[in-house]
């Protein structure tokens, strides 16, 4: 058993402002050079991630009679128990989850491939046109690493953001939902989705009973087309390729070749 | 003492390149392509120059491959249909596979086995050709494509390895001298007659 513990990151996002310092920081410490999208006509910075903005805030409006309201909920890799990405990269090494849970790509070992962006079931890992790899949030493991929380952590200014260890947070997680309950938000919940093992990047909604309205997908999975070609396909495979090349050894051992004179009468 | 017996056009030079041409593209994208299906072959990434080299270089293979078998296509289809005899002997095939040919069905320049290998090489390469374009530009393709496409492509690879090993036994160790057909392009008339029954006595008509 390891003695490091597992840590995550908790998103309260019923107190986020939307004031996208997580974002700067992040580019800051990455090193990131902010280059200009299109606006989309609303608050958000730019439509989605890519490869060098790992850490977006979606700005979901809603209307309810008339009234705009923003479900604003900060994006990034989710860092998954079980990470789809991790499973279906073919290359050792590229993807590799860290004694703490963080699952970090090495670029070094990357082909380019784009087969995690493939298993991710959370649409999060981009290649880059310019490098030929894939980037996403490292969870800041080159802080975490020396003591340091991330850095979108440090620059949230009202405590939306926490970081620890995955037990403490979700203990924390649960009990302001339920504090968020008691103050009559009866759909407030936490956001730990099993079907990935659970997720290191654990969200409170206010409203968990439709996180698609934070753009977070209800029931994320690895897909069955991963789990089955990674599993059973590959069994298939290996036995197709082997008893061919045994089945016709055997098959030269016990018939050997055809002499055309095996076929005159 | 041997006859002495006549020498016999077996392939033509154009198809002899072609099918060498697809043969070594074949090689390279089946072995780079190995090298990824699986962490314990990823060894074999590093003979063909390592993984990004790979990555980089097997879908020409594939794509190589893909028109070396499509004028193949365009030169063989005609001669690859498998008519009534061919069924009959498709259906006793574990017959020929132990060397009791007697009940046999003869075989014209193609048997039924080669033809069968034909299709199913025809059928596999479309598969693989459609779903390694998706796989090649995963980033601007939509996720059911692409998940759709990891399955396709692994699976055709599969059928399509399987039997091309079939084959490549048959070309060397299985059959004597067919391998020099496809090599130096000519076979013994013997060997024409005995193999090819009903192509020997339709060329030799000529």
């Amino acid at each position: 058993m390891s003695r490091t513990p597992t840590v995550a990151k908790l998103i309260d996002t019923t107190t986020c402002i939307g004031c996208k310092a997580c974002e700067v920081a992040c580019q800051e410490w990455n090193d990131h050079e902010f280059t200009m999208s299109g606006l989309g006509g609303d608050y958000q910075t730019r439509p989605d991630l890519t490869d060098s903005f790992w850490n977006l805030i979606k700005f979901n409006e809603e209307s309810h009679d008339g009234q705009l309201s923003w479900l604003m909920a900060k994006y990034q890799c989710m860092h998954c128990l079980d990470p789809g990405c991790v499973r279906a990269c073919p290359a050792p090494g590229a993807i590799v989850i860290l004694d703490n849970g963080i699952v970090d790509f090495n670029q070094d070992n990357c082909i380019g491939c784009g087969y995690c962006i493939t298993g991710c079931p959370f649409d999060v890992p981009r290649l880059s046109p310019q490098t030929n790899k894939v980037y996403k949030c490292t969870l800041c493991s080159d802080r975490t690493v020396v003591g340091l929380e991330p850095a979108c952590i440090k620059a949230c200014p009202t405590n939306c953001l926490t970081f620890g260890t995955r037990n403490d947070l979700l203990e924390q997680a649960e009990s302001r939902a339920q504090e968020l309950q008691a103050d009559g938000v009866t759909q407030a919940g936490v956001y730990n989705p099993s079907g990935v093992g659970g997720t290191n990047v654990i969200y409170v909604l206010a409203q968990a009973d439709r996180p698609e309205a934070y753009g977070l997908p209800r029931d994320p999975r690895i897909s069955w087309a991963v789990w089955f070609w990674k599993g059973p396909l590959k069994w298939l495979g290996n036995v197709v390729l082997l008893g061919g090349v045994l089945g016709t050894l055997l098959h030269y051992l016990r018939y050997g070749p055809r002499r055309y004179q095996d076929v005159r009468d | 003492m041997s006859e002495i017996e006549d020498k016999i056009d077996r392939f033509s030079f154009v198809e002899r390149v072609t099918h060498w041409l697809a043969a070594l593209s074949f090689l390279y994208a089946a072995l780079t392509g190995l090298s990824l299906w699986s962490h314990r072959l990823y060894w074999l990434a590093s003979v063909f120059g390592g993984g990004e080299t790979v990555q980089a270089w097997h879908p020409w293979g594939g794509l190589l491959f893909s028109l070396a078998l499509g004028y193949m296509f365009r030169n063989w289809a005609g001669q690859m249909r498998l008519d009534r005899e061919d069924r009959r002997w498709l259906r006793q095939a574990h017959r020929y596979a132990t060397h009791d040919d007697s009940g046999l069905p003869e075989a014209g320049r193609f048997n039924a086995g080669q033809k069968v290998l034909f299709w199913v090489q025809s059928v596999t390469t479309l598969l693989l050709l459609a779903s390694g374009i998706i796989l090649w530009w995963p980033h601007s393709m939509a996720q059911g494509l692409r998940l759709t496409a990891i399955l396709v492509h692994p699976v055709m690879a599969i059928v399509s390895i399987g039997a091309i090993i079939v084959h490549i036994y048959m070309g060397t160790a299985a059959i004597p001298e067919a391998f020099r057909g496809m090599t130096q392009g000519w076979v013994r008339s013997g060997w024409a007659a005995a193999h090819h029954p009903k192509w020997f006595r339709e060329i030799s008509k000529r």
